[in-house]
């Protein structure tokens, strides 16, 4: 079930530039997990909120509660990426509890509609019936599908952000998966 | 039709279709993350909030101020239960109070012992004086009440309120010298207007030499006769007691009344009598009432007297001290004493922050996993 991941890329500058002493391990720590996390964080809070705005809102409000909680951080008690994937889970779900409304997932959620100049006909009929096959999921399953493949986290990560057993973590992915695909294969 | 022949070519489409954050989103995070995420205040209008800044303390933060708060107040009760408990006796006061330390009759030391018994029963005066007294080693001091409260002070009976007072003190002085302690004695009962009742003195060696007084002293004035006594030696013992004669003398002084009233209708009958056997009736019967007017009379001023006069009984002994002569001082074992008394009012006082604190605790606990818990099934409703 693990495909390639995506990871954040592009981010290389130094974090926590902290003049006449040498950074803290907790620092240090926590600028490698924001250069390797930034835009897997982005992509599921985006595909949980639809809302690019929004997104851009609550990442920065997850690393930013991340980066104030980093001396709690036990690493014995997790993985870093599930741990900051906890507290990005938790502000996205604060925000939608704000708006009130239930959380949809969508792969672009601003350009569901839009025609890329550089897809085939194929591609671009294969996106669009992506995108309704996930319209179709229930959101606990377009939740786990967005943190698998969007987020890239493997297994054990998401059954660690979902709290929720390793096997049962893949179980649910695999049918998740099989679902979105039969969908995607039933329509038009 | 398949789109997707396998998971494989899904999940392919499915990381193709991943949200990419703005080019200046990103650099405007990487910025604040490497400005250490300053706090945004416009729209963090949650974070500035008293609980979100709460929230976004560390244990150790939150904890540490309030252990330091609950020990600094431990502290300042304990010091003032401690100064409070021991009043004006100094750094090694006794716990129990002055009220029951007189009315139980303790053995106390001696410059405490005539603080405590002084302040409240003859005043302040009377209390410099006494702690004054260098000689003074070790007393018994005791006040018995046969009315009110024990330990009662002389001086603060209500003054509708008749009382008679009595005290016994036992002084210390070298044989030598107990002729020159009577002498002081005498001096010290002149000058309180004071009655010598009955005095006896033996000259000899230590242990033989001794005097004693019967007194009678101006309940106005037994403190500072008492004080006057206490300085001319050591004051072994010191007994005093009061007893509550209003009873009594308003039983008294209402019969002197109606018996006066009594004689005066025998003589208004006196004077109306027509034969001689009725005025000798009447002048028997008024022989009678007068008889018991006088006695009356005697019986009200006895009364009087014993609230106005305290009998004082004094002896002075030569010889055998009771204790010894440096006891007086605040030494290790009063430091030690005093030590354990501290430690046993902040064990106290500890175990009552314990007993309020213990309980706020656990429903703030109890508060605070009720709240974790519905914040996390409202998240959870939030996802569907």
């Amino acid at each position: 079930m693990d495909s390639p991941l995506a990871r954040s890329r592009g981010v290389d500058q130094t974090l926590v530039a902290t003049a006449g002493e040498a950074p803290r391990e907790a620092d240090l720590a926590f600028e490698a997990l924001y250069r390797s996390s930034r835009d897997d964080v982005y992509a599921y809070v985006a595909s949980m909120l639809r809302d690019e705005a929004a997104a851009e809102e609550v990442t920065a409000a997850a690393f930013e509660r991340a980066y104030r909680k980093r001396s709690r951080f036990d690493p014995q008690r997790g993985e870093p990426r599930a741990w900051l994937f906890g507290i990005a889970r938790n502000a996205t779900l604060d925000e939608l509890r704000r708006r009130g409304r239930q959380a949809e997932l969508a792969a672009e959620p601003e350009d569901l509609d839009r025609a890329r100049p550089q897809e085939s006909a194929e591609e671009a009929e294969r996106r669009v019936a992506l995108t309704a096959g996930l319209a179709t999921l229930e959101p606990r399953e377009r939740e786990l599908i967005a943190l698998k493949f969007f987020a890239g986290l493997s297994n054990g990560e998401v059954a660690a952000v979902l709290a929720i057993s390793e096997s049962n973590a893949g179980t649910k992915l695999h049918r998740a998966v099989t679902k979105l695909r039969e969908a995607c294969n039933g329509s038009l | 039709m398949d789109r997707f022949r396998d998971d494989a070519e899904l999940t392919g489409a499915l990381t193709a279709l991943r949200p990419t954050p703005r080019p200046a989103f990103a650099a405007e995070l990487d910025e604040r993350a490497a400005a250490g995420f300053p706090r945004r205040a416009p729209e963090d209008s949650a974070a500035a909030s008293p609980l979100a800044w709460v929230r976004s303390l560390r244990p150790g933060q939150i904890l540490m101020p309030v252990g330091a708060t609950a020990l600094v107040a431990i502290v300042l009760t304990t010091a003032v239960v401690a100064v409070e408990e021991g009043g004006s006796d100094g750094p090694a006061g006794d716990r129990r109070s002055v009220a029951s330390e007189l009315s139980q009759g303790p053995l106390v030391k001696p410059d405490r012992a005539a603080k405590r018994s002084s302040e409240p029963a003859t005043g302040g005066a009377t209390a410099a004086a006494e702690a004054a007294q260098p000689s003074v080693q070790e007393s018994e001091v005791q006040v018995e009440s046969s009315a009110g409260a024990p330990g009662i002070s002389f001086e603060s009976s209500p003054r509708h309120r008749d009382v008679e007072r009595a005290a016994e003190m036992v002084l210390g002085v070298e044989a030598a010298k107990v002729g020159d302690a009577s002498s002081e004695v005498f001096a010290a009962v002149h000058a309180n207007r004071g009655i010598v009742i009955r005095s006896s003195t033996s000259a000899g060696s230590a242990g033989d030499a001794s005097a004693s007084f019967e007194l009678l002293i101006p309940s106005g004035r037994l403190g500072d006769a008492l004080a006057a006594f206490s300085r001319i030696g050591e004051v072994r013992s010191r007994r005093e007691a009061t007893a509550d004669i209003t009873a009594p003398t308003v039983t008294a002084a209402e019969s002197l009344q109606d018996s006066r009233a009594r004689i005066d209708g025998l003589l208004a009958q006196l004077s109306e009598a027509a034969t001689d056997s009725e005025r000798e009736a009447v002048e028997a019967e008024l022989r009678g009432e007068r008889r018991r007017s006088a006695a009356l009379r005697a019986r009200l001023a006895n009364l009087d007297r014993r609230a106005s006069l305290s009998r004082v009984s004094v002896r002075i002994q030569s010889g055998g001290a009771p204790a010894s002569s440096d006891d007086s001082s605040w030494g290790p074992g009063d430091a030690l004493g005093d030590a354990g008394h501290i430690l046993g009012i902040a064990a106290g006082v500890t175990l009552i922050a314990l007993a309020v604190l213990g309980p706020i605790a656990m429903i703030v606990l109890l508060a605070w996993l009720a709240h974790r818990t519905i914040v996390r099934r409202s998240r959870e409703r939030a996802l569907g």
